[in-house]
């Protein structure tokens, strides 16, 4: 059913009725958000009237609006990027057939927040340490500098297959010490993939939040243990991004 | 250090976020409701994909060698020479080093009315690429056209 000139409506994210208050920031579009409520759920949305957003400038719109409304309550975090018909449809077909589900999530999540520790390699370090420790990648590399960039190609390549390799081996042990220590002060931790070739660890951990001195400390005694290796960053409190994992299927009823 | 605690010296706090610290939750996570999303998200394809750009390539190889092909072997024995201390001292050390494909976006998405880090991490990218342009640019921007071609 295509619908000409038809605004529709951005969602943010959910949360308890109960902890409805404003959200003064714009949202995407710098249009002002609002909330459609239903059965004690809360959806923070708002109008939309382009069928195409820049991504790059909405999604800091994304961001804010969900910063904002978690300083002072649970939210669960929408996708990026979700859009519905109207105001009637964020009701029956997100809030009303998801409303069991949304509460339990939004109680298993409240009281506690999101916590993130990345790790970068100090690049040099981390490459001297390879270079120091493996045999074969000292060897091949003595070989490399002898070749021209044409005649070395594959044994390049080669080389920083057998780096690689070392590097995914240091993240393993890394990451391995992390959770170790982690974890135990955590309710509960999710790993995912490094973002750059130099990443060490990429962590998010969700801690309840009268606990979160306790996770502190922890983090800070692994920051003096990795000393200068691992550049440490730990960012927080967020919103449970990783933590409000749900599939809403739209099922039959699918809006197409 | 005249005051030795175990956590290191001060006491430790999450950092508040700068969008750039979290752009790749926000990309990937969240309640999904597929059915529903019409919206196109211009620029999106350039946000993920770059996102996820750690994978192992024919270009994260080739990086790496260029990088271990790099290393002076000599200052390894003198455990932190002078000139080592020297440039850590002054260039902030891991970070302006250890950026990788991700401080390009980075530097789209965060404006001038961001917090502290990020304007860090546009300091460092402009550093980088107005010096010729280091391996890890290059690395990233080749593998971008290459897919989107």
């Amino acid at each position: 059913m295509p619908q000409d000139n038809h605004a529709s409506v951005y969602v943010y994210g959910v949360l308890s009725g109960a902890d409805l208050a404003g959200v003064s920031v714009g949202g995407v579009e710098g249009a002002e958000v609002r909330t459609v409520e239903h059965a004690g759920l809360g959806a923070l949305v708002s109008t939309l009237s382009a069928d195409a957003l820049a991504a790059a400038r909405e999604l800091r719109a994304h961001w804010r609006v969900l910063e904002e409304a978690s300083k002072g309550a649970t939210v669960l975090p929408v996708r990026f990027g979700t859009v519905m018909e109207s105001d009637a449809a964020v009701r029956e077909r997100l809030l009303e057939p998801n409303a069991e589900r949304l509460t339990e999530l939004l109680g298993e999540l409240a009281g506690r927040v999101q916590l993130n520790v990345k790790g970068d390699y100090d690049e040099e370090r981390l490459l001297r340490d390879v270079v120091r420790t493996s045999p074969q990648v000292g060897a091949l590399r003595e070989r490399v500098r002898t070749l021209s960039d044409a005649a070395g190609y594959y044994d390049r390549i080669r080389l920083g297959e057998l780096v690689a390799a070392e590097v995914a081996a240091r993240r393993q042990q890394d990451e391995g010490l992390m959770l170790a220590r982690l974890e135990p002060v955590a309710v509960a931790a999710r790993t995912e993939p490094v973002s750059s070739q130099t990443g060490a660890f990429n962590l998010a951990f969700l801690v309840e939040s009268k606990e979160v001195d306790q996770f502190s400390a922890a983090v800070g005694a692994l920051r003096a243990e990795l000393g200068e290796r691992v550049e440490l960053r730990y960012v927080g409190p967020l919103p449970p991004y990783s933590f409000a994992e749900a599939d809403l299927g739209a099922g039959a009823e699918a809006w197409a | 250090m005249a005051v030795a605690r175990p956590t290191g010296g001060y006491l430790e706090r999450p950092r508040p976020s700068g969008l750039a610290d979290v752009v790749d939750v926000i990309l990937d996570k969240g309640l999904v409701i597929d059915a529903f999303v019409r919206v196109s998200l211009i620029g999106i394809e350039i946000l993920t994909i770059d996102a996820r750009i750690v994978i192992a390539s024919v270009d994260t190889y080739l990086r790496f060698a260029e990088a271990v092909n790099r290393l002076d072997l000599v200052q390894e024995d003198q455990s932190q020479g002078l000139p080592e201390l020297m440039e850590s001292m002054t260039s902030g050390g891991a970070e302006s080093k250890t950026k990788g494909a991700l401080s390009g976006i980075k530097e789209a998405l965060t404006g001038d009315d961001d917090e502290d880090d990020d304007d860090k991490e546009k300091s460092s990218s402009r550093r980088r690429s107005s010096s010729s342009g280091s391996s890890s640019s290059r690395s990233s921007s080749r593998s971008r056209s290459r897919k989107s071609s």
